[in-house]
């Protein structure tokens, strides 16, 4: 899907679901961590900042997605690691190399995954009449040359989306409220899925819905992954 | 989605893969140099950013043309034209049959085979890769995002006025206005490519009379297929006649008989020859049968005596079967096994069609030839069972 579509669906599903709060999905609702040291590997997140502009565009900005993409890392580790966990880092193979090709791929799986988790299970009206209450989504026996290469046993990916409404888009919505019209400002969506990286089953996912999130600094961005994964079974 | 945020996907979209201020213009946007990248804060980042993401995707795309041979010769016509920026150009060559190429701002350049199967000949092809170069020389995809930009603020600015005062039908009329003018940014966008495109390969001693042709030839196409016209008013390409009749004037003022100049159609046909067979059985499968006919009989003009070409006139045929097509069929395919160089299923083809016509001797015959010279023919029992039939 083009990224720029994900903004709305996701908007479309948020305002469909009635902005309610985070709601992880189990797999197996009994689910519980197994004693001993559990490894898990941080996938890159995919964030992607942008300015939303007067005029309603979204304007990709390169500087805040970076800095973005390094709190949302160093806040998921350190959550991880409060948690108990054993963090292994992700190292990228070689540069250009089979491998390399497979972990971006299975993080654009990911995209499409956690977007039809997102449609079918969090919108009540298009919930699919055969999956029912189970929750049984995969990446698939792909994940497995990870777990080869990193030995870890769980795979953490995380998708974001954040918009901030440009001063032009705020003097706007500001204008546009005194005389009675609705203008919408910035939002902050993501999702993230705990993957079991022997079979690629999706064990635990999550989603949040924050209009006045920020990923841009620190200290909110943390907070943004601790409410994401605050229900995480690790 | 609603109608206005709709509009704005799709302006989003036409503003991201390239398109003006004109050259040397009071406010214009500098060249870029080579091995420029922008500044990270910058709104030419934020496109690079998602660029790079659409390249990622590009990298490991199963779409794209594997063969060494023809990505370097297309590498090396690039970098001829492209000289010190070649390294910051990253060519990727899509299989897939439509004639387009596409410059994105951070350098990558698609390279779509349909385009390989159409132009006659290197001058042409080095034409419409200078015009994409032409494109990423001059930022227009920064251009044109900053334009788009600012007519979409004005544009909602005044949306919200009209709709608080209760004239909301206002608010829409002026998004239609601003997505014409967005439009027309783009042609003049596109006139300026093709002003650079036809420098750079005279300045690459290609015939300079090859430039108008390419458009001569799709504009013929076009006119024959099933895409009709856009509106003018949307069209994000100038009208074609109008750049044929400045690409001739041009080339009427820069040819002189004296230079030099070649059209490299051998070294192009010895490149393109080997997948040429994929990319016309690709072309068949649009089903655009009018457009290709159009095509096939410029290719079969130009190279008679090549019994592939023949052969895919009768597959034409064939795959449209119109009233007296069967028979046109297999006159074409007669004519590519008198012809020389058919490939093997010319046999197989005609075979199935003198059996269905009852000329059992005849097609007996010709799919004795096909398995003579496709001995491991993946169907050879299917043939063998049809021989039986005819026995």
């Amino acid at each position: 899907m083009n990224p720029r579509h994900w903004i709305w669906l996701l908007s479309l599903i948020v305002v469909l679901s009635g902005c309610a709060q985070s709601t992880a999905l189990l797999r197996d609702k009994s689910w519980q961590r197994q004693p001993g040291t559990v490894r898990v590997v941080i996938m890159p997140p995919d964030v992607q900042l942008s300015e939303l502009t007067a005029g309603g565009l979204l304007e990709p900005k390169a500087d805040w997605t970076e800095r973005a993409r390094e709190h949302v890392a160093s806040a998921l580790e350190k959550h991880l690691q409060t948690k108990g966990a054993t963090v292994v880092t992700y190292e990228p193979p070689a540069s250009g190399g089979e491998d390399d090709s497979a972990d971006v791929q299975l993080v654009k799986l990911h995209d499409a995954v956690g977007g039809a988790i997102l449609v079918h299970k969090y919108l009540p009206v298009l919930a699919l009449p055969t999956k029912g209450d189970r929750f049984d989504w995969t990446l698939g026996a792909g994940v497995k040359q990870l777990q080869a290469r990193t030995g870890a046993d769980y795979a953490v990916f995380v998708f974001f989306r954040d918009s901030y409404a440009s001063a032009g888009r705020v003097a706007l919505i500001v204008g546009a409220a005194i005389l009675g019209v609705g203008v919408q400002g910035g939002q902050q969506v993501g999702f993230a899925s705990l993957v079991d990286l022997r079979t690629g089953d999706i064990v635990w996912f999550n989603r949040l819905f924050n209009p006045a999130g920020d990923l841009r600094t620190a200290e909110p961005a943390g907070n943004a992954v601790q409410s994401l994964l605050v229900q995480m079974p690790l | 989605m609603n109608g206005p945020a709709s509009l704005l996907v799709v302006l989003a979209v036409f503003a991201v893969t390239a398109c003006a201020t004109p050259r040397g213009a009071p406010g214009a946007l500098s060249d870029v140099r080579p091995a420029q990248r922008p500044t990270l804060d910058s709104d030419e980042a934020g496109l690079w950013m998602q660029m790079d993401r659409v390249e990622q995707g590009l990298r490991t795309s199963g779409h794209l043309v594997t063969d060494t041979a023809v990505r370097t010769y297309l590498r090396d016509i690039l970098c001829k034209l492209a000289t010190d920026y070649c390294p910051d150009i990253r060519l990727y060559v899509v299989q897939t049959p439509h004639f387009n190429a596409s410059m994105a701002p951070n350098g990558v350049m698609q390279v779509w085979t349909g385009l390989l199967l159409r132009a006659d000949n290197e001058a042409q092809l080095a034409y419409v890769l200078g015009h994409e170069l032409g494109h990423y020389l001059r930022r227009h995809s920064v251009q044109r995002w900053r334009d788009v930009r600012t007519k979409t603020n004005v544009t909602a600015v005044f949306t919200v006025l009209t709709a608080a005062a209760g004239h909301g039908y206002i608010g829409s009329l002026a998004q239609l206005v601003a997505l014409g003018s967005i439009m027309q940014f783009s042609r003049d966008n596109e006139r300026e490519a093709d002003e650079i495109g036809f420098e750079l390969m005279v300045r690459a001693g290609y015939d300079p009379r090859e430039a108008s042709k390419v458009w001569e030839s799709l504009d013929k196409e076009r006119r024959a297929g099933k895409d009709s016209d856009p509106l003018i008013f949307f069209a994000t390409h100038p009208p074609t006649d109008e750049r044929i009749d400045t690409l001739k004037e041009l080339a009427r003022k820069t040819y002189t008989p004296d230079r030099d100049w070649t059209d490299g159609r051998q070294a192009y046909l010895k490149a393109v020859r080997p997948l040429r067979a994929t990319l016309l059985r690709d072309e068949l499968r649009l089903r655009d049968f009018a457009r290709t006919q159009v095509l096939l009989a410029r290719l079969v003009a130009a190279e008679p005596a090549s019994g592939q070409l023949h052969f895919f006139q009768g597959e034409l045929y064939r795959l449209r079967n119109d009233d007296g097509d069967p028979a046109r069929a297999l006159e074409s395919y007669e004519r590519a096994l008198a012809t020389g160089g058919a490939p093997p299923e010319t046999n197989r083809a005609a075979g199935l069609l003198l059996m269905r016509r009852g000329e059992k001797d005849r097609a007996r015959a010709a799919f004795d030839r096909y398995l003579t010279e496709a001995p491991d023919a993946e169907d050879k029992s299917m043939i063998h069972a049809y021989l039986e039939q005819l026995r």
